[in-house]
């Protein structure tokens, strides 16, 4: 079980929660779990360009992306971009 | 009985709903919705006073959000994508447009790159425009900085058949067959940034209205002039001469009850978006767009902004748009204009529909 935290803009998408505790193999299928996937994936199933995804504090594109096992993660944070106006 | 009107206003971080009171000198802003957000477009729903948004976002990309309670819940639509095998992906929403009063459930979604689709079901679902998406010309489309964006639908209402499409920069579509093929309307459209200046498509249509009460009459703002059609889009004349001080700008609106009052806000030119020599100002003519007159009684000056493509609106009383600097005004009846909110976002859309309460 891995506990995935979303950022306020997401959790407002997903009506008003901000973590999900979810049963999943990849850290793909751990996001493709929550109600805002489509947020997060595009119509080829492609992580969104801009998307922040740490498991366990370690950026999980520098892992495999969604293919990353999760294994004994505990903790799997999406976090808000970094710039922008 | 109390009423008015009220703007929708989307921004670049969010979508504004502007109340206005005692003959449009009065407004309440109440936002943001959908915070955080960047909405190209709202409208409201004629037939059934249901609110949707084209809002995206730089990381959670494109989507389109509906309210039935006029913003205080909301849904994203459910399935809104590419096919695989068209090698394209969504960049961006930017128009929504619902259907006739004969199709309950029918909307219209414009999109980068260069797509229209259509929702049956009131927007949960989103199916592209074949036609469009394999259109025999796309090779020759190419994206301004909007990227390739479909910003107009117009819908005939005498002839169900007929859809306009337009798309920066391809330029006009027409479909007679309600959507499944599309002819180029762009004779005598000129698309001035090419060797061949009057191509078959390629022009870049800012904005797009066809006049309700008389469906052959399409008024455009185009990159490269104004224009007025007579023949749903077979051919087109260039009207920005006799009193506009450029015939670049980005937004034109109408008024429903008069087919030959037409407004603008020219810019200086497609390399300066702001207005010419900062007066900010709204050109309207009564007469076809053969002479046009200044509005300016009550806009600030020097103002060294823009008004983008989606950012104005008209009802059969007034004329109202926002800037890109986050000001919002409202035409009066004494012909004087009321900057009816400040300081918001960058204001992307504007909408307009009467409230009572």
């Amino acid at each position: 079980m891995v506990r995935v935290t979303l950022p306020s803009m997401l959790a407002a998408q997903a009506g008003g929660r901000q973590h999900f505790d979810i049963e999943a193999e990849t850290v793909g299928d751990a996001l493709r779990a929550l109600p805002v996937a489509d947020l997060l994936f595009n119509e080829r199933g492609e992580w969104r360009n801009h998307l922040n995804v740490f498991i366990d504090g370690a950026d999980a594109r520098e892992q495999g992306g969604p293919a990353c096992p999760l294994a004994c993660a505990r903790e799997v944070l999406i976090i808000a971009m970094l710039s922008g106006g | 009985m109390a009423f008015g009107v009220l703007a929708l206003v989307g921004t670049r971080k969010g979508l504004f709903l502007l109340w206005g009171e005692d003959d449009r000198h009065a407004w309440r802003v109440e936002g943001p919705l959908l915070d955080g957000w960047g909405v190209y477009h709202a409208t409201i729903d004629a037939r059934d006073g249901v609110l949707y948004a084209a809002a995206n976002h730089i990381v959670y990309g494109p989507t389109v959000q509906r309210s039935a309670d006029v913003g205080k819940t909301w849904e994203r639509s459910k399935k809104l994508g590419l096919p695989a095998c068209s090698g394209l992906t969504l960049n961006a929403v930017w128009h929504v447009e619902p259907g006739l009063p004969q199709q309950p459930g029918t909307l219209y979604l414009g999109a980068d790159p260069g797509v229209l689709f259509r929702s049956d079901d009131a927007g949960e679902t989103w199916e592209p425009n074949v036609g469009i998406l394999e259109h025999p010309t796309r090779g020759r489309w190419f994206p301004g900085a909007g990227g390739l964006c479909c910003d107009s639908i117009q819908l005939d209402p005498r002839d169900p058949q007929r859809i306009y499409a337009c798309i920066a920069s391809a330029g006009t579509l027409r479909s007679d067959d309600g959507g499944q093929t599309w002819l180029p309307v762009n004779k005598n459209v000129a698309a001035c940034y090419f060797p061949d200046p009057y191509p078959e498509v390629g022009q870049c249509v800012h904005k797009l209205l066809l006049h309700p009460a008389r469906p052959e009459r399409l008024w455009q703002q185009n990159h490269c002039g104004v224009y007025r059609s007579d023949n749903g889009g077979d051919s087109w004349e260039q009207l920005d001469g006799n009193g506009l001080p450029s015939g670049f700008g980005f937004p034109i609106m109408i008024d429903p009850n008069e087919p030959d009052t037409a407004f603008v806000v020219p810019e200086r030119s497609h390399e300066y978006h702001y207005f010419p020599d900062g007066r900010l100002a709204v050109y309207r003519t009564l007469d076809g767009g053969q002479t046009w007159e200044e509005m300016s009684d009550g806009l600030p000056r020097p103002a060294w902004t823009g008004v983008l493509r989606e950012a104005s609106a008209s009802d059969a009383d007034s004329v109202y748009f926002g800037t890109q600097s986050g000001s919002f005004f409202a035409l009066t009846d004494s012909g004087r204009w009321v900057e009816a909110a400040r300081h918001l976002p960058p204001i992307l859309s504007v909408e307009v529909t009467q409230w009572s309460a």
